[in-house]
């Protein structure tokens, strides 16, 4: 009864375990990653994971201001995205390459 | 089992196997278009979830905007193969494997654990779940309520513009090459 159940009545439980698992494809992604874009790509799975359990709360208990919040979340993420490859960028012309471990000579 | 439920276990696998390619792809383009892809799997996630305006939006920003800035600078620096793509070394690899799925169990079994009262406020709220097209009252608070986060954001945005523009061009600073 519970199997079936788990299957065909789709709850909140549902969208915030999916909302989980991306969030840990994300942070493997971040973790595992050496190079800096894919890295900026990960980090924009894991707000996109963070929106999903955000839409989900705001449907199951009737709240609009989990929407306002994947609104600023998004805006938010498309200035973290510019301002990382604006870094990226300034890391090839140095290096020629964009990989992380560059980025420990960051300064000035 | 009926289409909504379909819908939504065929949606969750697909932006998942998706999430998955963005990083096991070697190649940074497999990685973009993966992501382009799970970007509008949650945007069809979205529209299951009646956020109407909030899937246009994902649509529009993410894979219209924030990913062609990706696939540019990665044309840009033509980084077809990496030679480190990975992190070095199998048992650092392998921790950081399993603190991820320690963190996915942990949030998992959470949310398992209150399952109860997740359920509780699920029928309380019953009545007040959203039915239908929610764009009007979202831009109603949004332009009422929220009116000062909205104009801070409007500001942000263009410091960042005006920020990425500068980092972009910057000569190297200290590291200016002679």
């Amino acid at each position: 009864m519970l199997s079936t159940d788990l299957f065909t009545q789709i709850g909140l439980g549902h969208y915030l375990v999916l909302s989980a698992l991306l969030f840990c494809c994300g942070m493997a992604g971040v973790l595992l990653r050496r190079n800096a874009i894919v890295l900026l790509m990960s980090i924009e799975l894991m707000l996109n994971a963070v929106n999903v359990s955000f839409v989900a709360f705001s449907r199951y208990l009737g709240q609009q201001e989990g929407q306002i919040m994947v609104f600023f979340v998004m805006t938010i993420a498309a200035a973290e995205a510019a301002v990382g490859l604006a870094l990226a960028v300034s890391i090839f012309k140095r290096f020629r390459e964009v990989n992380i471990r560059y980025f420990e000579h960051l300064k000035g | 089992m009926t289409p909504d439920v379909f819908l939504f276990w065929f949606l969750a696998l697909t932006t998942v196997l998706a999430a998955l390619g963005v990083i096991i792809s070697a190649n940074p383009i497999y990685s973009v278009l993966s992501l382009v892809m799970t970007m509008v799997g949650v945007a069809a996630i979205f529209v299951t979830l009646g956020a109407y305006f909030l899937a246009g939006v994902q649509l529009i920003v993410y894979a219209g905007a924030v990913l062609v800035l990706f696939v540019m600078v990665l044309m840009l620096f033509d980084l077809k193969h990496e030679i480190h793509a990975f992190t070095r070394g199998p048992v650092t690899g392998a921790i950081k494997i399993a603190a991820v799925g320690l963190l996915g169990g942990m949030i998992v079994g959470a949310i398992a654990l209150s399952a109860n009262s997740l359920m509780k406020t699920e029928n309380n709220g019953i009545q007040t779940v959203i039915e239908g097209d929610s764009t009007k009252a979202l831009g109603k608070l949004l332009f009422s309520q929220y009116l000062f986060g909205f104009e801070a954001l409007g500001v942000l945005l263009l410091v960042v513009a005006v920020g990425a523009v500068a980092l972009a061009r910057a000569k190297g600073g200290t590291h200016a090459q002679h």
